[in-house]
Formats: C-alpha cells, sequence, structure tokens
C-alpha cells in the first residue's frame, strides 16, 4: 500500500516537473523572440554591411542595395534602386536625401533621429507580446549561415504579422515577410548577398547621381512656433487609434506644395509606426479622398473640417483609413465622432 | 552578357562572388539594363523556388527540359544555350543551373508567385472583425504632384520607423510611384 503511495507520490512530482518544465518552455519562447528582436535592432543599428535583396510585392520585384556604415555613433545609409531609374536615397548624419531622377527632383528631409526623437524610434518594447504573439525556432540555412526564424502575429487585424529570417551569429535579418491580417503576404524582402564589413569607403555612401539641375524641396524645414493657420493644431488628434498604439512625437515641418507647415503625429506599438499629417486646406476645397498602397506602407489622405489629413504606416490599409477619418480637433465643438466626418 | 558575367551573377546568388568583384559586378549592374534584368530574374526564380510549399512542376518536367537542353538541335537553334552548355564549370553552379531551369519553366507553366505559400501561415492570432471596408474605386495613375507630395509623407514618415521598416518604406518609395485610389467606401459592421 505504502508502496503504491510513493510511486504516485513519485509520478506525480515527475509530471509537476515535466508540466513546470513545459510551461517554463512555452512562456521563455516568447521571452527568447523578444531577445532576438532586441539583437536584431542593435545589429542593424550598429553594423557596416552592404547587401543586395529582392524587395516583392504581389504585383512586382526590384533588386536593391543597400550600404550600412556607422561613424562615430552616427549611421550612414544608403539605398540604391538597381531598376534603371537611378532612384537612391541617402541618409546622411543631418539629412535624409531621396534623389529621384525620373522626376528632376530630390527631397530633402533632416534626420530626426537626434535627442529626444531617438526616443521615437519603434523598438520591441516589453510590452510587445501584449499585441502580438512571437515565437523563435530554428530554421533552414540561408546564405549559408545557420538562422532563427522569428513569427511575430497580431492579435487582431488592424496590424500586420511578419517573418523574419537571422542569421544566427550576427542577428541580421536575411529575409523578411509581412503579411496582412488574412495571413496574406504584402511583402518580401530576401538579401542575396550581405557583407558585414569593419570600414566601408566614402564612396559607398555617396550618391551616384549627378543632380545638377534638379529641383531641392527641404521636406521637413525645422520650424519654430506654429504660424496662424495651425496655431490650434496642437488639439487636433485621432480619436481611434488600435490599442497599444501611444503617440511618441509631434511636430510641424513642411511637406512638398505647400507653403503652410503640417502637424505631423506619430504613433507606434513598438513595432509598426503610423504617422497621421494634419495641413490646412487647398483654396480649391476638399479633395475626393485618395488611398495608395507602396509594400508594406498604405496611405490615406481626406478632407475634414477644411484641413487635410493624410495617414500613412506599415499597417493594412483599412486601418491607416480608420485612424485619417477619426482625427478631429479635439477642443473643436462639434467635433465628430469616432467614426469620423470626412467632407464630401 | 557573357559566360563570365553570367558566372559571376550565379556566384553572386550563390553567395560564392568575392567581396573585390560584388562592387564591380554592382556597378556595372547600374549602367548595364540586361544585366539588371537578369539579375531580378534569377534572383526571383531562385527565391520562387527555394521557397518551401510553392506550387512546382510537374517531377518530369525538369527531365524534360535537360533533354531540350541536351538535344543538339534544338541547343544550336537557340542563341544563348551553346554557349552555356560549353561551360561545363559554369553549370556546376546550383543557382544558375536552377534558374535556367526555371527560365523554361516559367515559359511552360508557372509561376511567378514571390510568396509561397507556407509563408501564408503568418495569421492573425485572434481573427475578431469589427470592421469591414470595401473599396469600389479603381487605381489612377498619379500626376508628379501627388507624387511628390506621397514621397514626402513616406520620407518623413519613415524618420520614426523601425530599422527594418524604413527599409521597407525606402524600398517601396524607390521601387515605383505608387497607384492612388478616389477612395470611395462602404462600411460594413461584422457580424
Amino acid at each position: 500500500m505504502s508502496a503504491a503511495i510513493s510511486v504516485k507520490r513519485s509520478s506525480a512530482w515527475v509530471l509537476a516537473v515535466v508540466l513546470a518544465v513545459a510551461a517554463r518552455t512555452a512562456s521563455a519562447s516568447p521571452e527568447e523572440a523578444k531577445q532576438w528582436l532586441e539583437r536584431m535592432s542593435e545589429s542593424l543599428a550598429t553594423r557596416n554591411y552592404i547587401g543586395l535583396f529582392t524587395h516583392s510585392t504581389p504585383t512586382q520585384s526590384e533588386s536593391m542595395r543597400i550600404v550600412h556604415r556607422v561613424e562615430d555613433g552616427h549611421s550612414l545609409e544608403r539605398l540604391v534602386s538597381l531598376d534603371g531609374s537611378g532612384r537612391e536615397i541617402i541618409r546622411t548624419r543631418e539629412e535624409v536625401h531621396a534623389y529621384l531622377p525620373d522626376r528632376r527632383v530630390v527631397l530633402v528631409e533632416p534626420r530626426s533621429d537626434d535627442g529626444s526623437l531617438l526616443k521615437a524610434l519603434p523598438t520591441p518594447g516589453a510590452k510587445l507580446d501584449t499585441f502580438y504573439d512571437l515565437e523563435v525556432r530554428k530554421g533552414s540555412k540561408l546564405l549559408g549561415r545557420d538562422v532563427q526564424v522569428v513569427d511575430i502575429r497580431p492579435r487582431d487585424r488592424y496590424r500586420y504579422g511578419y517573418r523574419i529570417w537571422l542569421d544566427e551569429k550576427t542577428a541580421m535579418p536575411l529575409r523578411s515577410i509581412v503579411a496582412n491580417g488574412a495571413g496574406v503576404p504584402v511583402e518580401q524582402i530576401s538579401f542575396t548577398s550581405l557583407e558585414l564589413q569593419k570600414k566601408i569607403p566614402d564612396k559607398d555612401v555617396e550618391p551616384s547621381v549627378d543632380a545638377t539641375g534638379f529641383q531641392w524641396i527641404r521636406t521637413g524645414r525645422k520650424l519654430g512656433p506654429p504660424p496662424q493657420p495651425m496655431a490650434n493644431a496642437n488639439g487636433w488628434r485621432p480619436l481611434r487609434l488600435p490599442p497599444g498604439f501611444r503617440l511618441v512625437a509631434s511636430r510641424f515641418q513642411l511637406l512638398p506644395g505647400s507653403p503652410v507647415p503640417a502637424q505631423h503625429l506619430i504613433f507606434s506599438d513598438g513595432m509598426a509606426a503610423i504617422s497621421v499629417f494634419i495641413e490646412p486646406g487647398h483654396a480649391s476645397g476638399p479633395a475626393p479622398p485618395e488611398s495608395s498602397s507602396m509594400g508594406s506602407a498604405n496611405a490615406y489622405s481626406t478632407s475634414i473640417q477644411g484641413h487635410v489629413i493624410t495617414a500613412v504606416g506599415e499597417v493594412p490599409a483599412d486601418t491607416i483609413r480608420e485612424v485619417a477619418i477619426s482625427v478631429a480637433p479635439v477642443d473643436a465643438p462639434g467635433a465628430p465622432s469616432a467614426s469620423g466626418a470626412p467632407d464630401r | 552578357m557573357t559566360d563570365q558575367i553570367r558566372e559571376q551573377v550565379s556566384a553572386l546568388l550563390d553567395g560564392e562572388l568575392p567581396r573585390d568583384e560584388i562592387g564591380l559586378l554592382v556597378r556595372r549592374m547600374e549602367r548595364d539594363p540586361d544585366l539588371r534584368g537578369s539579375f531580378g530574374r534569377y534572383s526571383l526564380i531562385g527565391e520562387t523556388l527555394r521557397a518551401p510549399g510553392g506550387r512546382t512542376a510537374h517531377p518530369s518536367f525538369a527531365a524534360r527540359v535537360s533533354a531540350a537542353i541536351d538535344a543538339p538541335g534544338e541547343a544550336a537553334a537557340a542563341q544563348d544555350v551553346p554557349a552555356i552548355a560549353a561551360s561545363h564549370a559554369f553549370w556546376k553552379r546550383p543557382a544558375f543551373a536552377t534558374a535556367v531551369a526555371a527560365s523554361f519553366a516559367l515559359l511552360a507553366v508557372i509561376l511567378v508567385r514571390p510568396f509561397a505559400s507556407e509563408d501564408a501561415a503568418i495569421v492573425v492570432a485572434n481573427t475578431a472583425a469589427t470592421l469591414t471596408v470595401s473599396p469600389l474605386a479603381g487605381a489612377i495613375s498619379p500626376t508628379p504632384a501627388q507624387s511628390q507630395r506621397l514621397a514626402g509623407y513616406l520620407v518623413a514618415h519613415s524618420q520614426f520607423s523601425s530599422p527594418m521598416a524604413r527599409r521597407s518604406v525606402w524600398s517601396g518609395l524607390l521601387a515605383a510611384d505608387p497607384g492612388l485610389q478616389r477612395a470611395s467606401y462602404e462600411i460594413q459592421e461584422a457580424p
């Protein structure tokens, strides 16, 4: 009898230990995934690398070359399209330059990752697993390197899901897929070569475009206090945001084609970011709503109470639209309800 | 495109091209639209074939492609094939062999789908929907002014994206002008 009890007790202990280990293993997975994402963020920000990758959407595929150099703690970056358009983007210490030779235009924007705005950059925070299910597992080799595959599944339809293949040694992403709420991939980035280098020569981060005669448009000139037309803009806010998105930065800036500064609000859930731009309306009256899609980024513009509202972000088109149409001057009487009231 | 260049492209895709040659090849790619096109096709084909779960041709198809390539009459009829076949070492490169076989497959069957079905497993954890929105209007080409404004929004937004999202936003901006949709929406509450 006592022997039987002893066996039962032993079995119970074994079962308890197994369950405890299993529970610990299961709960460790999201933590481990978060650690991999943090390592990835650090690698992307601190390493020198040159790579070629293919950027694919369901309708097209383009080859790109990326160069990233870290100099005295500042990152310089150059992304070049290899499709023959000559388009490239260069991020220097002070500015971002987007060369669009087919438009004979260079867009210039001051870099924003200085001082307090540095904190605005989305990083996988402690609460990331509140809005996403996280998993990590061993994957098949890519580019001859061992990889870990991190799955980031949204818990609702307001954001995208991600699958990222990370080099085990460096945590550099070798491949990534962004999928919509139905699980259908909307964008894929696959590296065909990736070289980590100790030093990257200057010529690799300099533009290859001869921009002589191009129109240089400074889109984000740093501004003082907002002028009259936007005097009450501090009160504009989206009334509907997906759970977990919080305001991380706000600023005024000029945008192409507008002499009056726009208010730019930035929201993030730690993985994706949404920008909302609020501009005084055009004299010709409200423009019809427009939406556009660029890979995983979506944009939606509409007119609300004499202002042009544009939301841009790496979230599904429906989410972007919902955010845009809910923007309202929160202090003004008769502010629209949560469903928004776009001009018709 | 010469055999040597093809071999370099193949080596690049296999991760075997020496570092000093990568720079030269990329600069050549920037000047040569044919080379860029070939690189894009090879990498897409390789990607499609490597992706697990993707649709593939019938098992006998590869054998038929090999037979077609080996057939002397047909090889002579094709402009590029004899030169390719003459370079035995070149054929050993897996990416190139795969790419050529897949080129035939592309003509006959399939299959340029950048995304494989297994990748579609990235689903939402909770599928409860609250709103469905149906766009009614079609895409139109943006005017230069619209395009410029969108580019401005994207560049401004990218400053606050994570490094990976920034790369994605920039790639979208460089890839092509985004299509615009004049939006007219019907909003329906989900059951």
